[in-house]
């Protein structure tokens, strides 16, 4: 079973991307469980989200104390994320515009930059889930069809292939770290 | 077969459409608020083929529920913690007046101080206003509950509380099979009733009664609801052979058979207890589990039938009993088993109030602090 942690403020969509790679997971056969915080659910405000992929029943309830992976929105939370748990060879996504020292095998990913270079902002508020949904497809094996398909049903015509399309940039760029 | 992926709250707004319920009567509060949100939903857009009632409070609501099950409709509501404490005085007249409501409560520990997440606290504080109680563990289990409650509640006429865990199942999104809706209609068929009110020939029901009547009544809902276990057990079975489907009767076991420890555990506990009977077994100790699916009627003598002699229990309860040795389960327990007390080791640990997260390491841990296994 692998289970992922995300880490982010309220409002960045957390929820939204935990349950689009659930989706995408189940395209691809696999048994999910995403879950948000237990907590009461404010913008601006740390809150967290879990995902956990098998290829067998789950039957875990509890929170998530250590995961395999990390998914960290903001800077300022990765040293309280680490801290709430991590698996000793764990490995840590964070959106951020530079390459971090860390003491486990971490991947920054400038998230909200794709976001603003790609238009895809509301209210000011970048979409960085969008371009990490991509990123953490890539990192844990899901084929990017299977992603595509999963945000073309959520967002229904254009808005789907749009976010699809950001989404791609996102799993490229992580790609291009790993080889 | 459909599959759904989705938030415990949706589930239970699917299987209520899918149960072809009437009329819903139905108040928010955290954490079941999304259920009352998809309903309403699902209603407004024609969806769903049924009246929604928002009423101003669950008193109303439980109230609404009695009045549409009076004149023969299936009626339907949810709620959480206040809410059903506020209905309480409901609660009797729904069982009392033996109607087949069906009833979602998602677990959530009680005021004061303030808090949001799971205990079961509230529906054990309802324990003895006659209605039957299940417990799920997952959401699935949510789903075939629901439905398998209507089953029942319309045999025995008895109301049904379908209880599931507050955020660990309620916002929980996890994968749902439904029944195609022909294979649902075949094993929902409307049973006839046992008295319905007519508007068009008013008549009084239920007044007031003395001692040569009301003991009569409350005799039969005792009797009834006892023998009920019958009923949810043929609920499942005949769900089962439909379905294909099972998540236990009155109990389900989990690698009971040369068992002699034992952990008991209720709800989305008793999901994870799995992992704690397979990390046990690793260490030597013959574990076994017994999920409590059904409180009301309390299966005693289906629990006893699987303790071996000599066993080791162990009671996990997400309540505390007040002014007793531990929790309600724990008590329920101890007195259904008081036979064979000579025969059992029974232990109980407190654990997950107020959502306080409960994991398989701290329930093995639970069995190995109680009892010395190195002898």
């Amino acid at each position: 079973m692998l289970e992922i942690r995300f880490h982010g403020y309220g409002g960045e969509g957390i929820v939204t991307l935990a349950e689009m790679l659930a989706s995408a997971s189940i395209k691809t056969g696999s048994q999910v469980q995403s879950l948000p915080s237990f907590g009461v659910e404010r913008r601006g405000a740390p809150v967290k989200a879990l995902l956990r992929i098998s290829d067998q029943e789950i039957f875990m309830r509890s929170e998530c104390r250590i995961p395999d992976i990390l998914v960290v929105l903001n800077q300022k939370l990765l040293a309280s994320a680490i801290e709430q748990g991590i698996k000793n060879n764990g490995r840590i996504i964070l959106n951020h515009h530079q390459q971090l020292e860390c003491l486990y095998p971490l991947t920054c990913i400038n998230a909200t930059k794709i976001a603003i270079d790609e238009n895809l902002v509301v209210g000011r508020v970048p979409f960085i889930n969008i371009p990490l949904m991509g990123a953490v497809a890539f990192e844990i094996g899901i084929p990017f069809e299977k992603l595509e398909e999963a945000i073309c049903e959520k967002w229904a015509g254009k808005v789907g292939i749009r976010n699809a399309e950001v989404a791609y940039i996102g799993y490229e760029t992580m790609q291009e770290r790993r080889k | 077969m459909r599959r759904l992926f989705d938030t415990g709250c949706h589930v239970v707004a699917q299987a209520v459409k899918c149960a072809d319920v009437d009329m819903v009567a139905a108040y928010p509060i955290t954490p079941q608020t999304s259920v009352v949100e998809e309903i309403a939903a699902l209603t407004e857009s024609g969806e769903m083929n049924c009246r929604f009632l928002p009423v101003e409070g669950e008193h109303s609501a439980m109230a609404a529920c009695v009045a549409a099950a009076a004149v023969g409709a299936r009626a339907f509501t949810a709620t959480s913690s206040q809410g059903l404490l506020y209905m309480h005085e409901v609660l009797h007249m729904a069982s009392g007046c033996r109607f087949p409501l069906v009833m979602v409560n998602v677990n959530r520990a009680v005021f004061a101080p303030w808090t949001l997440w799971a205990d079961h606290s509230d529906s054990l504080a309802q324990r003895d206003t006659g209605w039957l109680q299940l417990y799920c563990a997952s959401l699935q289990e949510v789903f075939n509950t629901i439905l398998q409650a209507y089953y029942i509640a319309e045999r025995v006429r008895i109301p049904v509380m379908v209880n599931m865990d507050g955020f660990i199942l309620s916002h929980c999104r996890m994968i749902v099979e439904m029944p195609d809706q022909q294979v649902i209609d075949k094993y929902l068929q409307h049973q006839p009733n046992g008295w319905i009110a007519d508007p068009q020939n008013p008549s009084a029901y239920a007044c007031v009664t003395g001692a040569d009547l009301y003991p009569g009544f409350r005799e039969e809902l005792f009797n009834d609801t006892k023998n009920a276990d019958k009923t949810i057990i043929e609920a499942a079975k005949v769900y089962h052979e439909l379905t294909g489907m099972w998540d236990g009767d009155l109990i389900d076991t989990y690698r009971c058979d040369d068992a002699d420890t034992f952990i008991i555990a209720i709800g989305s506990m008793a999901a994870e207890a799995r992992i704690s009977v397979d990390l046990l077994r690793e260490q030597g100790i013959k574990a076994g589990l017994i999920k409590i699916r059904a409180l009301r009627p309390f299966p005693a003598a289906a629990i006893s039938d699987v303790l071996s002699d000599g066993a080791r229990v162990m009671v996990l309860d997400r309540n505390y009993g007040f002014g007793t040795e531990g929790g309600i389960i724990f008590a329920e327990l101890k007195a259904a088993l008081f036979e064979r007390a000579a025969q059992l080791q029974i232990a109980n640990k407190i654990m997950g109030i107020g959502g306080a997260d409960v994991n398989y390491q701290m329930m093995a841990d639970a069995v190995t602090s109680a009892w010395d296994f190195r002898r």
